[in-house]
């Protein structure tokens, strides 16, 4: 199977009179996990909205395989991009199966009922997630960590080569944050899925992704593999946060240690002494 | 809780039988509650048919349907006198009873059921409208409680949209329609001669009995047209149901199909008031009963027609016979449906995920 590309080209989105992302061009690179950081407000979701096509382009287009997307049938470009979005509604009552089973649906046609295909990739998006053991739980019942990694279990049902996620990671405490990007690395890895994740905590995003896009104001500030591209600088720029990085002593990857605006009023060097004694 | 990508104790052959037995399970749930259902619906059909002033037995009433027995008294008595207000029960309860879920499944929201939002309140606007001032009858005041149904549909998509619809706006603006258009149906009536007061509430509580032959087989015919939609668009509807940026990403047309259920559910509903008046509460039950019949969050559209069609066979045989003197539909429906939205009230907010 060809893998598919996805890019933007003078990509412009916006929300009426108000321009979010301004004339911005950007590849994703095939096979690896792209992060998408950037203060609030820096138009990385609404990014994230346009390559799913969520929202029109003002100008510009987003392009699938070099054919921009409103040309492509709702129907095809679901079955090659999946997406997360930040706030999913799950119906009252309904069981984990059931949901995973709704990713199905740009593989059946209307009149084409349910196939044993069908289960197949429902139970390998169930277990790729570890939800197996849930599957007839009702979703209501789930703790956050475990609704969040049914979420994905649903688009991985979807069985798409590229994966769409909106600040997932929003709402869950670290270790399940951590739990939730171990588990995308782990179908990139194996699975071979492109992804695509907007992700608030930079620290974790330099340790997953692989390719790094930083955004400010609806541009590209910076693009690249985090440990090419991070410094005090790029921070200072995007975030507007005095910070040091440093080496993470887990992964290599940068890690971004912010210097709090008390302790700097009162002139104490930080690195000098990173402890009082 | 553990760290890390926990690994399921389940070997993947395994899930895969586990994913296939459940959803075999869910598929013999709902085979055996929809043929219920319409088991069920089949015998208050038959009992419609059968009981009165004379009682037919129920294998007469089985003869005569089917052209097979030559029986002059059954003949007239089930075809001619009964058969029309069964057949308006059964499709006005099936209509309703499809466009409950329709509406609530859309909007996320157990309140949501369109004689809550409005689209009943418009058509009895415009019909009390015609019998209270143009002195209509029959076949006009259905005409117009039709067209005050779109209407009053039009107008609450209008005012809730803003860069799409969501539900709680649809919800919150229905019921301030619905609410306008109730008053300014009070203020008819109380403009209004006793007589034409008295026929103007007789259609707003509504009753199968006041259906014309015309208004039924315009029922008929729309429900013909409508219910294959209706099968069809219920895959794309349990996908809309996650929200519209999910269903998007699944591959929907979110506005298209939003606004082709909106249509449906209407015309559902519009058509179903024109024949048999305003028949409180059936669209707003049938679905939560589907629901807890085969399973929440489980669909069954179909099976909810069907349950709509009980409920308005049931109550038209109550209120005709168990009552001391014959009553409208509407009154039993409201009886039993009142305490039942409070209840829904009561509970959905206890849950935290109602409107």
């Amino acid at each position: 199977m060809s893998r598919h590309d996805l890019r933007a080209e003078a990509l412009s989105l916006g929300y009426g009179e108000r321009t979010v992302v301004d004339a911005l061009d950007v590849a994703i690179p095939d096979g690896l996990i792209t992060a998408v950081v950037g203060a609030n407000a820096s138009g990385k979701s609404t990014l994230l909205r346009g390559l799913a096509r969520l929202l029109r382009p003002e100008s510009g287009q987003v392009l699938l395989d070099g054919a921009p997307l409103e040309r492509w049938r709702n129907v095809e470009v679901a079955k090659v991009i999946g997406l997360l979005p930040q706030t999913p509604v799950a119906p009252d009552g309904i069981t984990v199966a059931d949901l995973v089973g709704r990713g199905r649906y740009p593989h059946q046609g209307w009149f084409r009922r349910w196939t044993s295909t069908d289960d197949e990739a429902v139970a390998a998006a169930l277990h790729a997630t570890g939800s197996a053991d849930l599957a007839d739980r009702a979703v209501g019942s789930l703790s956050g960590g475990q609704r969040q990694r049914v979420w994905v279990a649903m688009v991985l049902a979807q069985e798409t080569e590229l994966l769409l996620l909106d600040e997932p990671t929003t709402y869950l405490d670290l270790s399940h944050q951590v739990e939730l990007l171990d588990l995308l690395a782990d179908l990139n890895e194996t699975r071979d899925t492109t992804i695509v994740i907007v992700l608030h905590d930079l620290n974790l995003a330099f340790r997953y992704a692989h390719h790094l896009v930083a955004m400010k104001a609806g541009r590209i500030v910076a693009e690249g593999a985090p440990a090419d591209l991070v410094d005090a600088a790029l921070v200072a720029d995007v975030f507007g946060l005095e910070s040091t990085v440093v080496t993470c002593p887990v992964s290599g990857a940068p890690m971004v240690v912010p210097i709090a605006g008390q302790r700097r009023r009162r002139g104490q060097d930080l690195i000098a002494t990173p402890r009082r004694q | 809780m553990s760290l890390g990508l926990a690994p399921s104790p389940a070997s993947l052959p395994d899930t895969i039988a586990a994913a296939r037995a459940g959803r075999h399970r869910r598929t013999r749930r709902r085979l055996v509650v929809t043929s219920s259902v319409g088991a069920l619906v089949l015998m208050l059909f038959v009992l419609t048919l059968a009981i009165g002033s004379t009682t037919i037995a129920p294998w007469r009433v089985a003869g005569s349907l089917l052209g097979i027995t030559d029986d002059p008294l059954a003949d007239f008595v089930v075809r001619e006198l009964r058969l029309p207000i069964a057949v308006t029960a059964l499709a006005v309860g099936m209509a309703l009873g499809l466009a409950g879920p329709l509406f609530q499944r859309m909007l996320a929201n157990p309140l949501a059921s369109p004689d809550f939002v409005g689209v009943s309140s418009g058509a009895s606007l415009f019909a009390a409208t015609a019998i209270v001032i143009v002195h209509a009858s029959g076949l006009a005041v259905s005409g117009a409680a039709l067209v005050g149904a779109g209407l009053s549909a039009l107008l609450i998509y209008l005012l809730a949209w803003r860069d799409g619809i969501t539900g709680f706006r649809f919800v919150l603006i229905g019921i301030g329609v619905s609410e306008l258009m109730l008053s300014l149906v009070g203020y008819i009536l109380a403009r209004s001669s006793i007589f034409d007061a008295r026929a103007a509430m007789r259609w707003l509580i509504g009753s199968v009995g006041q259906a014309g032959a015309t208004e039924r087989h315009a029922l008929l015919a729309m429900l013909v047209v409508t219910l294959p939609l209706v099968l069809l668009l219920e895959r794309a509807l349990r996908t809309l149901e996650l929200g519209d940026d999910l269903a998007s990403g699944l591959g929907i047309r979110v506005e298209a199909v939003r606004l082709l259920l909106v249509v449906l559910g209407v015309v559902l509903v519009g058509f179903a008031t024109a024949a048999a008046g305003p028949i409180a509460f059936v669209a707003l039950m049938a679905g939560p009963i589907a629901a807890r019949l085969i399973g929440p969050a489980t669909g069954g559209i179909l099976t909810a027609g069907l349950i709509g069609a009980a409920i308005v066979l049931a109550a038209n045989l109550v209120a005709e016979h168990l009552m001391p003197t014959p009553l409208p539909t509407g009154v039993v429906t409201g009886l039993v449906g009142a305490p039942y939205l409070v209840w829904l009230l009561v509970t959905t907010n206890r849950g935290g995920t109602g409107g």
